[in-house]
């Protein structure tokens, strides 16, 4: 049998399906049974869903429009005439 | 999702062509995600904008040279973190992605029979826009990726990347399926106990 401080260090590959189907099943039987457990696994869930999304909005912001003309006036010409 | 391999060929031969829009979407999508691990790796903001912008320049004068066996990402983020991880060695500075250890945010949560010793509770309500200690959610969790020891971070970004599969992960960073999870975990680990002492 799991205990809560083997399910809390196989959250992630819970969440991220790495787990093969035993192993996965024995977690899922903890979470049934364990309330803190559960809760856990939903903030790590939480957590990587708000990762993700906090690292798209610093994509989204990321343009840097002057080193972007830099790289682009690099371009060999020939390539954009033909 | 990743791109299927025949919008991937399309895009190459775009590139190859020197099409200045093809090039602004894949710059937009990648350059933060690039310059965030790069910082990691080369220590500090500057060195790593240096070290993406010459990735770029080699990503299109390479370009040709892209066969697919990775993806379009998989391939570029290689190169660039070649090139940073050339850097940090000319500057004298390694980053340790050993994940030996068990140090983490848990260290002292569970009792000597690996029973919590104060149950987690449920997360309600926790939005991206949610208001906490007057800043948003997701600037609290940006501060928290940006407070992660090097390693953790780069691995955490890379894995957010969209278009990066778990092994390119691995093959751009140079570190063992394994590492890379136990590495990830930590730092998901980290986040969540920044997001927990809010609440």
């Amino acid at each position: 049998m799991l205990n809560c401080k083997d399910v809390a260090a196989r959250a992630s590959a819970l969440i991220d399906g790495e787990l093969s189907g035993w192993q996965a099943m024995q977690m899922r039987l903890h979470l049934a049974m364990c309330r803190g457990c559960s809760a856990f696994v939903g903030q790590i869930r939480q957590t990587r869903d708000l990762t993700e999304a906090a690292l798209r909005e610093g994509t989204a912001h990321a343009g840097d429009d002057a080193r972007l003309a830099a790289i682009l006036a690099r371009l060999p010409d020939q390539r954009r005439g033909g | 999702m990743r791109d299927g391999i025949g919008d991937e060929t399309r895009l190459r031969t775009l590139l190859a062509a020197g099409d200045r829009a093809a090039f602004e979407r894949l710059y937009r999508q990648h350059n933060g995600a690039m310059i965030r691990v790069c910082t990691a790796i080369v220590g500090n903001r500057a060195a790593a904008e240096e070290v993406v912008q010459d990735g770029w320049i080699a990503i299109l004068q390479n370009i040709g040279g892209f066969e697919g066996r990775a993806s379009l990402a998989g391939w570029m983020f290689a190169i660039v973190l070649n090139k940073a991880k050339s850097r940090a060695r000319r500057d004298g500075r390694s980053v340790s992605f050993d994940a030996g250890g068990e140090e983490n945010s848990l260290a002292a949560a569970f009792d000597g029979r690996g029973r919590w010793k104060d149950m987690p509770e449920l997360w309600d309500e926790v939005t991206p826009e949610r208001i906490l200690a007057g800043r948003r959610v997701l600037d609290h969790v940006t501060a928290a990726i940006e407070a992660l020891p090097p390693a953790q971070r780069a691995v955490i970004v890379l894995r957010g990347q969209q278009g990066l599969d778990a092994a390119e992960v691995c093959a751009a960073l140079g570190i063992s399926e394994g590492n890379m999870r136990v590495l990830l975990h930590r730092a998901r680990l980290a986040v969540r106990a920044a997001l927990d002492d809010l609440l």
